[in-house]
């Protein structure tokens, strides 16, 4: 056989469609019926915002593509209309699949199990209506704006994302019987006008209501509420008819950063267009009065094949909410507590801990209070010279933001790169980044052009024997929230080497000149991809020799064409891969001369896979590394990310073991086809013995290692008493 | 363990530097952080004579952001040094106040001597490694912005120094203004280099074979250092293959030189115009080896001040290279040139070495001093060359015209001072009136000076080595010189008090010379 073109699209997936296909097992897990209900509830609402953002992101930027006109194929060698023909179909498709099991799966298993959710207000009972009613009154009217539409009201901005109720009304005839002056639509005789009402983000979608005495919960949704009292909001008006509908914007904005002096007002500015980005889809209710979506529709000048009629409530995110009900809990899935890190127990002195030897944190089986009492201790510590942290998402109060502003306030140099640019999270960024620069610290807002992804802390200490760096590397954001559900890795280290890349990457954040080399760390967007290509170039040429050659890489995404045909070429001289990838994988298996050598499993369980690990067999002498990049494009060209390998050989081993565990998982594992599905291990081959899955076993070894470290603490408070010899 | 932490600031002419440094008797020199801002100060000065405004503003910006790493560091102590760039900027006395009242960072100007001497440190401070290559004949190409410096060593000594132009940064600037096809780049860089290449060669280098070269560069000492070329130990390469790299990205377009070499894409040129002008100079010379050590300037600094403040280590004493010997072995290879006779100069410095050590104590001289007279003393007669009749004229303008590396500009004004007034009548007004940089503690020094080669003058007027042994005593405001030989010191007995009335003067010491026959 002659030398196979890796580089032809027939043997790349569209990474839109393998998208899609994430979310779809996302969705299986909803499906799932071994899944307690209400954690099926949960993945529905994750499967419902993940679609949202593709939609705000991708989508938005595949309509950008055809509008300008540009017919460029992708990897996959479709077209960007291609693209969005069969996003559109297997998007509507999925839509389906989510309210099927929201409707006929999920909707009657909670009714079974005490929560009825009224579905129209028209089920209320009388009581219940009059409960609704003054609910509407005292808090929800307050705070609703409704708007009708008119030749002196021209139609009002829906803003992005948000759940509005659409109404045609006509005007009440006065005493005098004339009719208002102007009006919008002239339909069977009446004289119809749009209005609009938004349904408040700040009240809870769900409304509990009144015990009905059979231990049954009972809610219905705010919109629902609304709409019954849609008339108290337009008095003038008889309402025909009260529709649902909600619309999705492009929120992909590009900023000119070189053109920009000020980067956090531009993003303030460019945060608010956002709201009048274009509509690219429009979700309304099933039954929709056809009037009414006329009206949307011409306004928001969006294409038909961009209505969803959604035969359900919109916006399913409120299942989320659905969850944190209490009196369920026998239908979650028990919560785990993340368990103490053996070496770091409360208390101890951090800085003499990592000096020992190094420390491997996996969140969230274990603890993330380390990684901010790293920082918290660093902002008391006299000795500490200085603490610089790389911030891409954090959480709504962070302890971490908190202690690094202590820091600085107790005279430390803190110099904090605040990514702006963190998409969805730019508010958020802006408000931190504004309060760490009044707090003192030297706050950097991102590089121009570059999204600073990666994940890394340096505290430099004036030690006795000359100054000491300690520096926290990881795969996930130093958000202590998201480290409770994202599977993450973390190391603390004080290697001088890799100290001083800590030290050099800084530098390179702060705007100076790139190091004269780097000892450990690779660096996207200069020189990680490069290292990937060799090493795997590297396992290639040891295959070729007969040497031993594996790699095992765990990641989110692979879409990177380059690195994608160089794992092909790898398998195509024997070298076994083994990915795991728990989103987008552009990559096929089965491809012709990559002899099966390729196997690519997903993992999507309750705690949402994250980390990035690399193993490389290298004839023998393994490599480990982790970082914060995925290997797309954007990561590794577009994107500042670290890549940092494992050096201690317990540590090593700790990781390893984490990768095998993962390939040993047949419960959660989803192996990937070659026709681009995705399938579980055959429930006929999961024995007893060989069972596996391996979030669950995480659980149980950490657990078991903290159990342990906590009985050899007990034991070592009994006294021994010594004996006379002899 | 004590330590100091020492900041060393580079201003260059392309470049803005910071490294600190953690000094210790146990550890010895270690770069805790370096951070470079790239900054083409030597673009406007070259040219304009003047840094423009934006660029000043943006070298107090980056100073200040220094002077916060400082603080976070907590330095204990800095310099900051400006080159070629500051040297050459007409206003540098208002810039520099400038930059003191806006950042409250001093910067001081050195010579290119000191700073070409200071690169030279930082290599030796390099120990072992530059022992080992200087053991062979090799030559010391440092390429700066403005020009560049070539060095010889003989023997593991340094014997000669001169510097060239034009520098990477020139040379770049120069170019703008011709128009020249990419093949063409290679001939023009050698053109431009060559004149004084040539001088240099027939001068310095004649037949002699020079094995090893040592480079000292921000572009080529990158690429070598970072390891993107395989070139077997880090820093080293054989000119054969360094020729065949340079060959190599002639034929590739900047961004995938970029790519390959790990480097911004912003250097590649100025990298181009260090590689071809290595490339010529390897040629010339015949080299075999080429070793980049990845030094800067601030690494020189740094062992300047562990040095001073006595922080070096044994073993890093053990491994210094001995600069003042480079000094001597230079001044001594200016004299060659100039075909002074070794014999007189030899018996000049002994005579008044030995005065000098007589009275170092009493008179708080210091080390440098000591070295100072001992250059005036080989010096002394290389005006000859010029003028029989204005030795002391001549040999004060060939010295301020002839670098020695490791002597400061200032210090090369002292010696030739000295030379002159050894001479010449000495002109309280002229010395100070002829220079901006002397001071009044320097023309006492001169003054000094000038006393003790003047007695020496005196005690060996012919130069012919008349006196065996030499003792010097104190006696009330008299110092007795007792010369012990059997020549015949008429002359001397005769003449000593014309040499010796100076030294009174300046010392208000009477000097009395006897005479006791070595055979008696």
């Amino acid at each position: 056989m002659g030398e196979v073109d890796y580089s032809r699209a027939e043997y790349y997936h569209n990474r839109e469609l393998s998208w899609i296909a994430f979310n779809n097992r996302v969705l299986g897990e909803a499906r799932d019926e071994d899944q307690p209900l209400f954690e099926r509830l949960k993945f529905l609402s994750i499967t419902a915002s993940n679609l949202d953002e593709f939609f705000m992101v991708r989508v938005a930027s595949l309509k950008d593509l055809v509008n300008a006109g540009i017919t460029k194929p992708d990897i996959a060698g479709l077209t960007p209309a291609e693209q969005l023909d069969k996003v559109n179909t297997a998007t509507h498709e999925f839509v389906g699949m989510q309210y099927s099991t929201y409707n006929h799966s999920l909707l009657p298993l909670l009714s079974q199990n005490g929560l009825l959710v009224l579905e129209k207000h028209e089920e209320l009972s009388e009581s219940d209506c009059e409960f609704v009613d003054r609910y509407f009154q005292d808090y929800v009217y307050p705070v609703l704006t409704p708007m009708a539409v008119d030749s002196s009201r021209p139609f009002p901005l829906i803003r992005n994302k948000s759940l509005n109720l659409g109404a045609l009304v006509s005007r009440k005839t006065n005493d005098s019987g004339r009719k208002h002056l102007f009006h919008k639509k002239v339909a069977q005789g009446r004289e119809l006008e749009f209005a609009t009402v938004q349904v408040p983000g700040g009240i809870p979608r769900i409304v509990v209501l009144p015990n009905a005495g059979d231990g049954t919960k009972r809610v219905i949704l705010l919109e629902q509420v609304i709409e019954r009292n849609m008339d108290k909001l337009f008095l003038n008006y008889d309402i025909e008819c009260v529709f649902p509908f909600r619309i999705m914007r492009n929120a992909d904005f590009s900023l000119s950063e070189d053109d920009t002096e000020d980067l956090l007002k531009e993003m303030e500015k460019q945060l608010k267009k956002r709201q009048w980005g274009q509509a690219i889809r429009l979700e309304v209710e099933d039954g929709i009065d056809k009037r009414l979506l006329d009206i949307i529709q011409k306004e928001l000048a969006i294409d038909g094949r961009d209505i969803y009629n959604i035969p359900g409530p919109l916006d399913l995110t409120f299942l989320m909410k659905m969850y944190a009900l209490p009196g369920f809990e026998a239908l979650k899935t028990e919560q785990y507590t993340p368990q103490q890190i053996p070496e770091l127990p409360t208390g101890v002195d951090i800085f003499e801990q990592i000096k020992k030897h190094d420390i491997l944190l996996h969140h969230p089986y274990q603890t993330f209070t380390p990684v901010v009492d790293f920082i918290k201790q660093a902002s008391r510590d006299k000795n500490v010279l200085a603490i610089k942290q790389t911030l891409y998402r954090v959480s709504g109060n962070s302890p971490i933001i908190a202690a690094l502003a202590q820091a600085a306030e107790n005279g430390k140099q803190v110099s904090v790169l605040v990514e702006l640019k963190a998409r969805f999270d730019e508010e958020n960024n802006i408000g931190w980044a504004k309060m760490l620069e009044k707090a003192g610290c030297h706050v950097i807002y991102g590089l121009v052009g570059l999204k600073t992804h990666c994940k890394i802390t340096l505290v430099v200490r004036r030690e006795e024997e000359g100054i000491r760096r300690y520096v926290h590397l990881g795969t996930g954001n130093y958000n202590d929230a998201t480290a409770k559900l994202y599977t993450d890795l973390g190391l603390l280290t004080c290697d001088e080497a890799i100290g001083e890349d800590a030290t050099a990457v800084f530098n390179m954040l702060s705007g100076y000149s790139e190091p004269l080399g780097w000892n450990h760390l690779a660096l996207a967007p200069l020189w990680l991809k490069d290292k990937f290509l060799y090493l795997i170039e590297r396992e290639k040429d040891n295959a070729k020799n007969k040497r031993p050659a594996h790699i095992v890489a765990k990641m989110n995404s692979l879409c990177d064409p380059d690195i994608i045909k160089a794992f092909y070429e790898a398998a195509a001289e024997g070298v076994k891969i083994e990915l795991i990838i728990r989103g987008i994988c552009c990559l096929k298996t089965g491809v012709e001369g990559t002899n099966g050598n390729i196997e690519v499993r997903s993992i999507v369980g309750n705690f949402l896979e994250h980390a990035r690990i690399f193993y490389f067999e290298n004839a023998g002498s393994p490599e480990l590394y982790m970082g914060s990049a995925d290997m797309m494009p954007r990561n590794l060209e577009r994107r500042v990310e670290i890549l940092f390998p494992i050096l201690n050989p317990e540590l090593k081993e700790k990781v390893r073991h984490v990768l095998e565990v993962q390939l040993r998982d047949n419960i959660k594992a989803q192996f990937l086809k070659p026709d681009g599905t995705y399938a579980k291990t055959d429930k006929e081959l999961v024995t007893k013995e060989n069972a596996c899955s391996a979030q669950e076993q995480f659980c149980r070894e950490y657990r078991a290692e903290a159990a342990m470290q906590e009985k050899e603490i007990r034991q070592a408070r009994v006294f021994k008493p010594e004996y006379k010899q002899g | 363990m004590a330590y100091r932490t020492f900041a060393a600031i580079d201003v260059g002419s392309y470049e803005l530097a910071i490294k600190i440094f953690e000094i210790s008797n146990g550890n010895g020199i270690k770069v805790t952080d370096h951070m470079r801002h790239r900054i083409e100060l030597g673009t406007d000065s070259y040219f304009t004579g003047k840094i423009s405004n934006e660029r000043v503003d943006e070298l107090c910006r980056i100073l200040r952001e220094f002077t916060d790493v400082m603080k976070s560091y907590k330095v204990d102590d800095y310099k900051a040094y400006g080159t070629s760039a500051i040297r050459e900027t007409k206003n540098s006395a208002i810039l520099l106040d400038q930059i003191k009242q806006r950042t409250g960072i001093k910067i001081e100007v050195i010579s290119n001597s000191e700073q070409r001497f200071l690169d030279y440190k930082s290599v030796a401070s390099k120990g072992q490694a530059f022992q080992d290559i200087i053991e062979k004949s090799t030559a010391f190409i440092d390429i700066g912005g403005g020009s560049i410096q070539l060095s010889l060593f003989d023997k593991d000594s340094l014997i000669t120094t001169q510097n060239i132009r034009p520098g990477v940064l020139r040379m770049r600037e120069e170019l703008t203004n011709v128009s020249y096809r990419s093949y063409q780049l290679e001939g023009l860089v050698e053109e431009m280099v060559r004149d004084r290449f040539e001088s240099f060669m027939n001068m310095f280098v004649g037949t002699k074979k020079i094995q090893n070269v040592i480079l000292v560069d921000d572009y080529i000492s990158t690429v070598l250092q970072n390891g993107v070329i395989k070139a077997g130990r880090k820093g080293y390469i054989a000119v054969s293959d360094f020729v065949d790299v340079v060959d190599t990205l002639k034929k590739k377009k900047t961004r995938e030189i970029a790519e390959e070499l790990n480097i911004s894409e912003e250097n590649i040129t100025l990298l181009h115009l260090s590689a071809l002008m290595v490339k010529y100079m390897l040629k010339e010379l015949g080299a075999e080896l080429l070793w980049a050590p990845g030094v800067s300037i601030c690494d020189g600094m740094a062992y300047e001040y562990a040095e001073k403040a006595g922080l070096l280590t044994e073993s890093d004493k053990f491994e210094t290279h001995d600069f003042e010997r480079d000094i001597l072995a230079c001044a001594r290879d200016i004299n060659r040139r100039y075909y002074s006779i070794e014999r007189r100069t030899r018996e000049r410095e002994v005579i008044s070495l030995t005065i000098f050590d007589h009275m170092k104590n009493t008179q708080g001289f210091s080390k440098r001093d000591r070295l100072l007279l001992q250059l005036a003393a080989i010096l002394s007669e290389c005006g000859r060359y010029i003028s029989l009749a204005n030795v002391g004229a001549s040999a004060y303008n060939i010295i301020m015209a002839t670098e020695i590396i490791g002597l400061s500009h200032f210090e090369r004004e002292i010696v030739a001072n000295v030379v002159k007034y050894m001479t010449d009548n000495f002109e309280y007004n002229e010395i100070l009136g002829r220079t901006t940089t002397l001071d009044r503690d320097a023309y006492l020094k001169i003054a000094k000076l000038t006393a003790i080669i003047r007695l020496s003058e005196g005690i060996d007027i012919d130069h012919k080595g008349k006196c065996d042994r030499m003792k010097l005593d104190d006696n009330g405001d008299n110092m007795v010189i007792t010369l012990e030989t059997n020549a015949d010191m008429t002359m001397e007995l005769g003449l000593f008090s014309k040499y010796a009335s100076f030294f009174e003067e300046v010392f208000n010491i009477k000097p009395v010379l006897k005479q006791k026959n070595s055979n008696l």
